[in-house]
């Protein structure tokens, strides 16, 4: 297993530094002057002259790619020419935001999903099974952004059920300040018993949770579904049927775990895709996530930032996948020799 | 069994490092219940240094900092505030501002001239931003704590100056505990003599900044007024849109012509409709390329379908009487362009194009993503097709845009050139220095005119306007006939206009131009 750990750990070492050099390679040959973007539209020659010296921009392109990388290892990953702050300190603000959204979306995804594909497999054929697998191809095919405005017109404005937009109800900052620990809205007033924020950070996430869970929960259902038929086909599945088990036995305590092993694969590559569909549900119930700042980095061609999101994006994405692997690789000891 | 604790050990790991922790910081204090809730688009600030602050943040820092004197659009006059008179004299050249007693800065410290003379010489030394504006001024006296005296190097309009939306703050120079004011100011403190103060300053939070009362200011707080404002930050205008129906902020700066409709249909809310002085134009380029020709440049302009531009704004624009806007020294009414396409043929004809005879083809870049310049592109390129002219618009970013334009190879830059502007002070002055007298190396003169007679015509509004404001007026009239009539060097094509929303518990609210998206928030009052 240390072996495969190693293995897979150097893969990801390698699909990074990738995604590294080719973010800053395009970022480069991208016309413009981020002098300028970081300067101002009406600054001076003088002050364009200074500003490219102060960013290295008069380097050759070997030499910044050099200075960017040294950077990157000491975790400098450069100012954002729009906000002139540190990039990664923008990142670890914004970050932790997305991650919440996404993170609830995935859960629902897999609370929801895996019960309704066992559910559609358990009554395969009949309108049950119909009905999830309507809804779940409805989950995946209505574009997020689309559910995003239904929800929030409907629920919000019109039935005033929930909360318009936001992360919580900013005037409970004067009255119940939140410690921030990790910086998870949710997850600090959890820990530190801010129930107040807890409850409005709960009541605003509804909505937007629920639309970034509308894809993956679809997908799930609908791959827990074909995997457990898969099994039930199975020799093991016929001689538990033999031994008097029950069909819903069978499925939950014999076919649901191996089964489970490909869900958990295409989680990585669901939660890959909802943090790109959250960069849309960010923007219309205004979360103060990596969305918002990447959409705020491309208006500006704030390259730094740019490459950051681009980084901090591919790096998660790798995470998740090694995490995947690994869970997998504990389920299903046959992946490790793979 | 050991495997799934180890992965959950590293899960758990990799999640307390990308998330950061950030060793329990609390997060500062937002909103109140008496707040006057502010929904903008941006991040608001991006830098907190009076002396180079040049962004979105003037709508907060108007209300922290003061100027000497602000600009009345609607009156045309300039009026009191840090100072409650001012003067010139020698043509123009010396000019003595009597600053208002009983002022004190949120530092406690009290305003005097030298104070004041403090802040003005550091924003000109730190030269950021619109520092640029105090370019005329040789020196300051302070005679005595209460007065000022500038002397200007040339003769210039110092009360405008001192207007100025950016760099004109007087502030105290001196950080509380003695440390750099600017590592003072970047922490989100303040050192200005507003009726408000900056209460708490959460970047890429949705409530990014909350200014608190001041409780000494020289305004008072009698009668009705908000104690506190707050600047939320809401890119997408419909989810604004929502929490202002909702109730959850009191005023949307910026509204589509479709939602502002709306909204003036609600009684829950009030709109105001105001023209701004930015506006867009179009420039042609005279140094090289098919537009180097007089005649096909006015053919240009001929062809443009301005009331049609206007018509498509749907109220977000207005027509523009040539360069200066409406509520300027040197707006000059009966410039307004008209399209004449009989007129663009005959003279595409005389220049040897046009219909029936060769095909041309022009070069235009527009910024990106800009609705309103794609509106415009996608009219001049229909007008021009039918005359036998062949548009290749490209949208850029303005970087790249901007890049392109002052390639030192003048057959690389465009024919046409499309960008919007607007003054740092309330002058039309702004217009004519940057964007049309000559400059070695080219820099907002995107027409590449170099006419040493207009570059003397320019070189003498400050010291008009400054002496003599009815000649001022009659130079910029002169000025706007000859390029845009006789050389035809640029078309302006809109000024567009501010559509706000907000809440009907709102009272007193009006839009001053000059100072671009700022609610003077001390003015408003909180509907009983």
């Amino acid at each position: 297993m240390t072996r495969y750990l190693l293995r897979r750990l150097a893969q990801a070492a390698f699909v990074v530094a990738g995604v590294v050099v080719l973010t800053f390679v395009v970022m480069r040959l991208v016309p413009g002057d981020p002098a300028v973007t970081y300067a101002g539209p009406r600054a001076s020659a003088a002050e364009l002259a200074r500003t490219r010296a102060e960013l290295g921009l008069d380097d050759t392109l070997p030499v910044q790619l050099w200075d960017y990388l040294t950077s990157l290892v000491r975790g400098d990953w450069g100012i954002s020419l729009h906000t002139r702050q540190d990039v990664l300190g923008d990142i670890s603000t914004a970050f932790p935001a997305s991650l919440e959204l996404v993170g609830t979306g995935v859960i629902i995804a897999v609370l929801v999903g895996i019960p309704l594909g066992v559910l559609a497999a358990r009554f395969r054929g009949k309108p049950a099974d119909g009905s999830i697998r309507i809804t779940s191809m409805a989950g995946v095919s209505v574009p997020v952004f689309l559910l995003a405005l239904f929800a929030q017109n409907v629920f919000a404005t019109k039935l005033g059920w929930l909360p318009v937009a936001g992360e919580y109800d900013p005037r409970l900052d004067g009255t119940s300040p939140l410690h921030l620990y990790t910086n998870i809205t949710a997850v600090d007033a959890l820990i530190t018993g801010n129930w107040p924020i807890l409850g409005s950070t709960l009541a605003h996430l509804v909505l937007p949770a629920a639309a970034i869970a509308a894809y993956p929960t679809g997908v799930v259902a609908q791959m827990t579904r074909a995997a457990l038929i898969e099994e039930s086909t199975q020799n093991h599945a016929r001689l538990e049927r033999a031994l008097g088990f029950t069909r819903w036995q069978v499925l939950t305590r014999f076919s649901l775990r191996p089964a489970l092993s490909p869900v958990l694969a295409l989680l990585a590559l669901v939660f890959a895709f909802s943090l790109v569909n959250a960069f849309l549900v960010e923007a219309i119930f205004n979360w103060p996530g990596l969305g918002r700042y990447a959409a705020d980095s491309i208006r500006s061609s704030d390259a730094p930032a740019i490459a950051g999101v681009t980084i901090a994006i591919a790096f998660t994405y790798v995470i998740v996948n090694l995490l995947v692997d690994l869970a997998q690789a504990a389920i299903d000891p046959r992946v490790r020799i793979r | 069994m050991t495997w799934r604790i180890r992965s959950l050990a590293l899960a758990a790991a990799v999640a307390v490092t990308v998330t950061g922790c950030s060793g329990g910081a609390v997060r500062k204090t937002a909103s109140t219940s008496s707040a006057f809730v502010y929904s903008f688009n941006l991040n608001v600030v991006t830098d907190w240094d009076p002396a180079t602050s040049y962004s979105n943040e003037i709508i907060a820092m108007q209300n922290v900092y003061e100027s000497l004197t602000r600009y009345n659009t609607e009156s045309k006059k300039v009026e009191p505030r840090l100072a409650t008179k001012w003067a010139s004299s020698d043509g123009g050249k010396k000019w003595t501002f009597t600053l208002r007693e009983g002022v004190k800065f949120h530092t406690g410290t009290a305003l005097t001239s030298s104070v004041a003379k403090a802040a003005i010489e550091r924003t000109m030394k730190m030269k950021g931003g619109a520092a640029y504006i105090w370019e005329p001024v040789k020196t300051i006296e302070t005679p005595d704590p209460q007065t000022l005296v500038f002397e200007l190097k040339y003769a210039a309009p110092l009360d405008l100056v001192s207007s100025s939306g950016y760099a004109s703050y007087i502030y105290d120079t001196k950080a509380p505990g003695g440390g750099d004011l600017k590592d003072y100011v970047a922490k989100g403190h303040d050192t200005g003599s507003g009726p408000y103060t900056v209460a708490s300053w959460n970047k890429g939070q949705e409530a990014e900044v909350r200014l608190g009362q001041f409780k000494d200011y020289w305004g008072g707080w009698k009668g009705s007024h908000y104690t506190s404002v707050e600047f939320r930050n809401t890119p997408q205008v419909t989810t604004a849109w929502q929490q202002l129906q909702a109730g959850d902020v009191s005023y949307v700066h910026r509204l589509n012509p479709q939602l502002f409709a709306q909204a003036k249909g609600m009684k829950s809310l009030k709109t105001a409709s105001v023209p701004s002085f930015q506006n867009l134009m179009a420039f042609f380029n005279t140094e090289a390329g098919p537009l180097k020709d007089v005649k096909l440049r006015k053919a240009v302009q001929a062809a443009i379908d301005y009331n049609g531009l206007v018509s498509t704004l749907k109220g977000s624009g207005t027509a523009a009487s040539g360069v200066v806007p409406t509520g300027l020294t040197g707006a000059t009414p009966g410039l307004a362009g008209r399209q004449d396409t009989a007129a663009a043929t005959r003279l595409l004809n005389e220049a040897g194009y046009g219909p029936g005879k060769k095909s041309l083809t022009l070069d235009l870049t527009y910024a990106q993503g800009d609705d309103d310049q794609q509106k415009f592109v996608t009219l001049l390129s229909s007008a021009l097709k039918g005359l036998n002219v062949k548009l290749q618009a490209k949208p850029m970013q303005w970087d790249a845009q901007w890049d392109r334009a002052k390639s030192k190879d003048a057959a690389k830059r465009q024919d046409v050139f499309v960008m919007y502007w607007y003054p740092d002070y309330p002058d039309a002055y702004s217009w004519f220095l940057n964007l049309f007298r000559s400059a070695d190396p080219v820099n907002f003169n995107l027409t590449y005119l170099d006419d040493s007679a207009v570059d003397g015509e320019i070189d003498k509004l400050p010291e008009l306007t400054a002496t003599n404001r009815s000649a001022a007026e009659a130079s910029y009239a002169s000025l706007q006939r000859k390029l845009l009539v006789d050389q035809a060097v640029a078309a302006p094509l809109f000024v567009q206009q501010y559509q706000r929303a907000y809440s009907a518990d709102v009272d007193g609210y009006t839009d001053d131009p000059a100072y671009p998206n700022v609610v003077f928030a001390h003015e408003l009052s909180p509907a009983a």
